[in-house]
């Protein structure tokens, strides 16, 4: 236990001084962690799932509250939430059928089996199947309500399991845990091996002699140029060079290094230059439920700009990316300001920042935000490691990969936040 | 339009037509007051006034066409009534034979519906309810049946048991709370019900009985369902009323007053325009609420929506279903209201139980069946005056934010899967 809690708050602290960058490396280090404190955890002997799920969402909680903005913390959080309440899932029904056989085949030796008669185990199957599920017109009616309405419907399905043979029980608990450890690394790998997944639809979105535009540099983007390179298709492409921070300065030396036509253009001659343009391919920070996009700022601009001359805004994005929750008040709540000194050199404005002077205050004011927020109708497309998806197609791929009630919880507590 | 005009002519025609021969259907229609006239405006309310105008544009019908198919229907209307005759169309046992006691499903909505707080899809589930327990059936698929027939009789529009019902209601209620038969949600929420009758009786359950109680269970727990989905709701939509907003609100709608009810709860400060919703004034019945509840509250005449709208930072509005194509079927004005906004930048939100979701893909205004109403205009009208009396429109989905369901916050894409899901 101890050395796992000092791997949290480390985590923690890298987190509030924001000295982790990129969503992925976040999402990646997040999941290690978690993987951590899940083999760490001491499994009781009844409601292991719960246990499991307390223990990641006490420390998930903190991860969250320590970086807001970087929401792809609470995104590992989830999945590794939802993972757990899955492989839950699949052991106990897996333990239910394993009964039922028995139950049918022979009814020597127990007494306590005689008490779970078929149709109820297969009801409570049916019950905790129905919390995994997003809630649909389906199970509006099916459903019981008092069982819907008690928040840990997970916890039913772990009293039956505690009341159940004890004799496998601890081969149970082995396998539980071992089990969700083993899907948290199929996740880290998910994570890191995101890029070539992407990378891999390039060719089929990039055609000759096209004329690509990028603002600022996404590793995702780069990889992605470049297997379209790799496949032997000659296009050109513009960098906008993405101000105050200037990494397009960096994306346009790498695209040149690895042999593609490059030209460099300042953000503001964007709009000058996007009729040129045959698709304009960014990376993201986050994707939110209703398909907008948290961007690097600047790309709503490009996105307008894009629109104008209906050209396609195509994002890039890990599975990673995919938030469940929906903006309220992005451009405020979801955006981080950086420091001033990257638009300007302090030792000349030094005069001009001094709070001595007038009011009290500096007259003149620097505001750095890091994100912009581009509404999901001028998103043309998400090409995510699954594929390319429309943006009204997103509730769907978060369905699959967050469980409704993590989603809940969590957002109660950051709004608290 | 050329349509449109090509309706004009054959609408004139057919009064033309009805004024002539004195057949049973149009006795029928002149029969109520005269104060909902509306037997002029679509004298054959069984064909939709699109499928009738479509017809005679592509010139294959004949006004001889018209005239037989009149007469058909005029005879299908006839078997209703004489099988019918006394307003109860779905005597349960009609599927079995030998049945002594007689039992209207429309007496038990119509009981249900008297409660001021129930839903109109949950009276008709209840009424459902009601049919199991006095049905006299012995097979999942005599139930079945006999349920297939008492929610088509509250489905059907245009029944002689409607025509009667409804002209004593006009008499003994306000209009608004007169049982509109073409309902979205009332359609909604039978299907829904027949769907979980289908479902189960296919699934787990083989003995009748117990099947049989479990659905009567289930129908009776539908009530609480619908209310614990308004509360989902207005919880869900919490997040998206902040403080210092102001709400554009159109019409009276119980998941709204919910909403706004909890966010006032929830010391939000933000305050509501109303629009007056003529002609039934449900503005005003909502300003009331609101007023009971010290909330800010502002009332606008219809026509002062675009004025205000800058002021506006969103618009919620209920929903009596929400279609296919994610779009929503409301009071007559909500889609002029999602078109404003929609030009002005604002988001509409529209708050709507799961169990609205209906099967409609309305392709214009006029592909569903005119919900008429009576409109009082304090002065009398000439006769030769054309009135629309349509309650209802239908807004699109590219001009709908969200929507507030107790299946999550959706986006309009969202409610075609869930419907294909469920009837797939």
């Amino acid at each position: 236990m101890p050395d796992t809690q000092a791997l949290v708050n480390d985590f923690l602290n890298k987190l509030k001084k924001r000295k982790i960058e990129g969503s992925q490396a976040t999402a990646k280090q997040t999941a290690e962690l978690l993987r951590s404190v899940i083999s760490q955890t001491r499994m009781p002997y009844t409601n292991q799932a719960a246990a499991l799920i307390h223990s990641v969402k006490a420390v998930g909680e903190r991860l969250i509250a320590a970086n807001p903005v970087e929401l792809a913390v609470g995104n590992v959080v989830r999945r590794v939430l939802h993972i757990i309440r899955e492989e839950d899932l699949s052991l106990t029904t897996a333990a239910m059928a394993g009964l039922n056989l028995s139950a049918e085949s022979d009814d020597e030796d127990d007494t306590d089996r005689d008490n779970h008669p078929a149709l109820s185990a297969a009801a409570i199957a049916a019950a905790s199947r129905s919390t995994l599920r997003p809630p649909s017109l389906q199970t509006l009616l099916e459903d019981l309500p008092d069982s819907a309405a008690v928040p840990h419907t997970s916890s039913s399905g772990g009293d039956s399991e505690g009341k159940s043979k004890s004799a496998d029980k601890s081969s149970r608990s082995r396998k539980l845990k071992h089990d969700v450890i083993e899907a948290v690394n199929e996740l880290i790998q998910d994570i890191s091996t995101c890029h070539e997944l992407i990378a891999e639809q390039a060719v089929e979105h990039i055609h000759q002699n096209e004329v690509i535009l990028t603002l600022g540099s996404s590793r995702t983007v780069l990889e992605f140029l470049c297997a379209a390179k790799e496949k032997k298709r000659s296009f050109r492409v513009f960098v906008a060079e993405g101000a105050p921070r200037y990494q397009g300065h960096l994306l346009a030396k790498e695209l040149v290094t690895r042999g593609l036509q490059t030209t460099l253009i300042t953000d503001s001659a964007v709009f000058a230059m996007i009729s040129r343009v045959n698709m304009v391919i960014v990376g993201a920070h986050v994707v939110m439920a209703n398909g907008g996009v948290i961007a690097p700022v600047g790309l709503n601009m490009v996105a307008l700009a894009a629109q104008k001359h209906a050209v396609p805004f195509v994002v890039l994005a890990g599975s990673h990316k995919l938030c469940p929750l929906y903006p309220h008040h992005p451009e405020v709540l979801l955006n981080e300001l950086r420091s001033p000194s990257e638009l300007l050199d302090f030792g000349e404005f030094s005069d001009c920042l001094d709070f001595g002077s007038g009011i009290g205050a500096p007259l003149l004011h620097v505001v750095n935000p890091t994100f912009d927020y581009v509404p999901p109708k001028l998103v043309s497309l998400f090409i995510t490691d699954t594929g390319g998806h429309n943006p009204s197609y997103m509730y769907r791929l978060i369905a699959d990969y967050y469980s409704a009630d993590d989603l809940v919880l969590e957002r109660r507590t950051t709004s608290g936040n | 339009m050329w349509w449109r005009s090509a309706s004009f002519i054959l609408d004139r025609q057919q009064e033309q037509n009805t004024n002539f021969p004195p057949n049973p259907e149009s006795l029928l229609l002149s029969s109520p007051p005269p104060s909902m006239a509306d037997s002029l405006q679509n004298p054959k309310p069984d064909i939709s006034a699109y499928y009738q105008t479509r017809a005679a544009h592509h010139a294959v019908v004949t006004s001889d066409w018209l005239a037989q198919a009149q007469a058909a229907v005029s005879l299908q209307t006839n078997d209703d009534v004489s099988s019918g005759s006394d307003g109860r169309v779905a005597t349960t046992g009609g599927g079995t034979g030998g049945d002594n006691k007689t039992f209207s499903v429309i007496d038990e909505f119509n009981s249900w519906r008297k409660q001021p707080d129930l839903a109109e899809a949950v009276a008709a589930i209840r009424a459902l309810a009601a049919v199991i327990r006095a049905s006299q059936a012995t097979t999942m698929m005599e139930l079945e049946i006999e349920l297939k027939k008492a929610s088509d009789s509250l489905k059907k529009p245009n029944s002689a048991a409607f025509c009667s019902t409804y002209s004593e209601f006009v008499l003994e209620f306000p209009v608004d709370i007169a049982w509109d038969a073409t309902s979205i949600s009332l359609t909604a929420g039978c299907d829904l019900f027949m769907r979980y009758v289908t479902r189960t009786s296919a699934l787990e359950y083989e003995d009748f009985n117990s099947a049989r109680y479990r659905l009567i269970e289930r129908a009776e727990k539908f009530g609480e369902i619908s209310y614990k989905a308004r509360r989902i709701i207005a919880m869900l939509s919490q997040d998206f009323i902040f403080d210092g907003c102001t709400i554009l609100v159109h019409g009276f709608s119980r998941v709204v007053l919910e909403v706004l009810k909890t966010a006032a709860q929830n010391k939000k400060h933000f305050r509501v325009f109303c629009t007056e919703g003529r002609p039934d004034r449900t503005g005003l019945r909502l300003s009331n609420e609101l007023a009971k509840l010290d909330v800010p509250v502002k009332l606008l005449i219809d026509s002062a929506v675009a004025y205000t709208m800058d002021e506006v930072d969103m618009v919620l509005v209920g929903a009596d279903g929400v279609v296919e194509s994610g779009g929503i079927i409301n009071m007559m004005g909500t889609y002029q209201i999602a078109l404003v906004s929609h030009s002005m930048n604002k988001p509409v939100y529209v708050a709507a139980e799961s169990y609205k979701f209906a099967r409609l893909y309305p392709l214009d205004q006029k592909d569903m069946g005119p919900a008429l109403r009576t409109i009082d205009f304090g002065v009398p009208i000439p006769s030769k005056v054309e009135v629309e009396k349509s309650a209802r429109d239908y807004t699109p989905p590219q001009y709908l934010t969200l929507l507030f369901t107790d299946l999550g916050v959706l986006t309009p894409s969202v409610v075609s899967d869930e419907l294909i899901q469920l009837y797939l």
